[in-house]
């Protein structure tokens, strides 16, 4: 995985935001793509050992690989977070990931495999394109994943819950009878509604991507993400 | 074998309500809940309702409907949980720290300093070995068969599960290493 960019000054944040609002949405995207390693490897302008590659998403080999034929599966259009993916891009990435962890526990000899994604710096998100890892694994490997085991108090987990089921929009809540949720503030309401995978017009693709912005724009993915997803 | 349910699986007892749960979101196909020992509050798990023991045996269609459910989840953690981050964890295989019998989707919501890590040491491998791999890997890709967008069109409206059709030898190969499991 590549480094991190380098910070940048205060000086050289406004310098940039003030070109960025100069630019139409088409020099924006061409902005993103220059400034993007993984951009480039696709373009074919930086050398890589490709895996796989069809219409929409390109399988690389990682050069700081977790284990030998760690694959870094990117997404052909450049997008910094996975909310930002239309839905049936997002059904395409993983039905390539689980045929490449096929492909390596027939061809190189691993018991298993992990799929990974990060969204957002406190997440490990290192790279400002979005990258599915598939990830090989034999036994004592020295990939040492940690996930801790926090239990959590009966209220807690009402509280969380409801939230969540509320935020993923009433249409989609289960049948059961469910305590209603009252919101903290009024803001609840500007949470936006989610989308039928199927309704989604292009209009609403558009409308996502910039929700999303907003999001980028919280979780401080990087300097220039954020500029993008700033006002 | 029939995917539909296991009678000892437990999450086959969850989405059978026959273990409690917090739902969060259910459809056809799928059922997504609260762990209630997650790594981080809010942490979700998100399974198909078939019983797959592992994510090979889960058809692209199903795969591709449990993914869009994940990252709307993940969506969710970020705008009412306040999370500054999400992962999307898979594990396939007892080596790759699977613990139950039956494919699941992790959604966590992170914090900095949260005390999760899945970060790795890179390993330094020579151009030879690289090569080898890539090689061996190439060999095996070229057989994936995906055609975006039909597998999209199917993706969004084809409700109805539909058994794996793995070979009988292909399924021993493949669930031999979940024996193990509880």
């Amino acid at each position: 995985m590549p480094q991190e960019q380098q910070e940048l000054s205060e000086e050289q944040i406004r310098a940039l935001q003030e070109k960025i609002k100069q630019m139409s949405p088409e020099e924006l995207k061409e902005f993103q793509k220059k400034q993007c390693i993984f951009c480039q490897i696709i373009a074919g302008k930086v050398q890589s050992r490709k895996i796989y590659e069809d219409e929409k998403v390109f399988g690389i080999l990682d050069i700081n690989p977790a284990n030998p034929g760690h694959v870094l599966l990117l997404t052909k259009e450049h997008y910094s977070i996975m909310p930002q993916i239309p839905n049936d891009e997002i059904a395409h990435v993983f039905v390539v990931a689980k045929s490449l962890s096929n492909s390596m526990l027939r061809g190189i000899d691993v018991q298993g495999t992990n799929i990974i994604v990060a969204n957002g710096i406190a997440a490990g998100q290192k790279a400002q394109h979005f990258i599915t890892h598939v990830i090989p694994r034999k036994e004592n490997d020295g990939v040492d994943f940690v996930l801790p085991q926090k239990a959590m108090e009966q209220s807690e987990i009402e509280a969380i819950g409801n939230k969540l089921i509320s935020a993923l929009g009433a249409r989609e809540k289960p049948e059961e009878k469910q305590e209603a949720w009252i919101p903290e503030t009024s803001k609840k309401n500007e949470v936006p509604e989610f989308k039928k995978p199927e309704a989604l017009s292009k209009k609403e693709a558009g409308k996502e991507v910039k929700d999303a912005g907003r999001i980028l724009s919280e979780i401080k993915l990087d300097d220039i993400a954020k500029l993008l997803g700033g006002k | 074998m029939t995917p539909k349910s296991s009678e000892r699986c437990v999450v086959c007892q969850i989405i059978e309500s026959r273990i409690p749960s917090k739902k969060i979101y259910e459809d056809e196909l799928a059922m997504a809940v609260l762990d209630v020992n997650g790594a981080n509050p809010g942490h979700c798990f998100i399974m198909p309702k078939n019983h797959y023991p592992i994510i090979e045996q889960v058809p692209d269609d199903e795969i591709g409907r449990l993914f869009q459910i994940s990252n709307k989840i993940s969506v969710a953690i970020f705008e009412s949980l306040g999370a500054q981050g999400t992962n999307i964890f898979v594990a396939n295989g007892i080596p790759a720290g699977q613990t139950v019998a039956h494919f699941t989707i992790n959604v966590i919501p992170r914090k900095e300093n949260d005390g999760i890590n899945l970060q790795w040491k890179p390993k330094q491998l020579s151009e030879e070995e690289m090569s080898t791999v890539e090689l061996k890997l190439k060999d095996e890709t070229k057989n994936i068969g995906i055609e975006p967008e039909k597998k999209a069109k199917k993706t969004l409206k084809t409700l109805e599960p539909q058994p794996v059709a793995l070979s009988e030898e292909e399924e021993t190969y493949f669930a031999k290493q979940m024996r193990r499991l509880p």
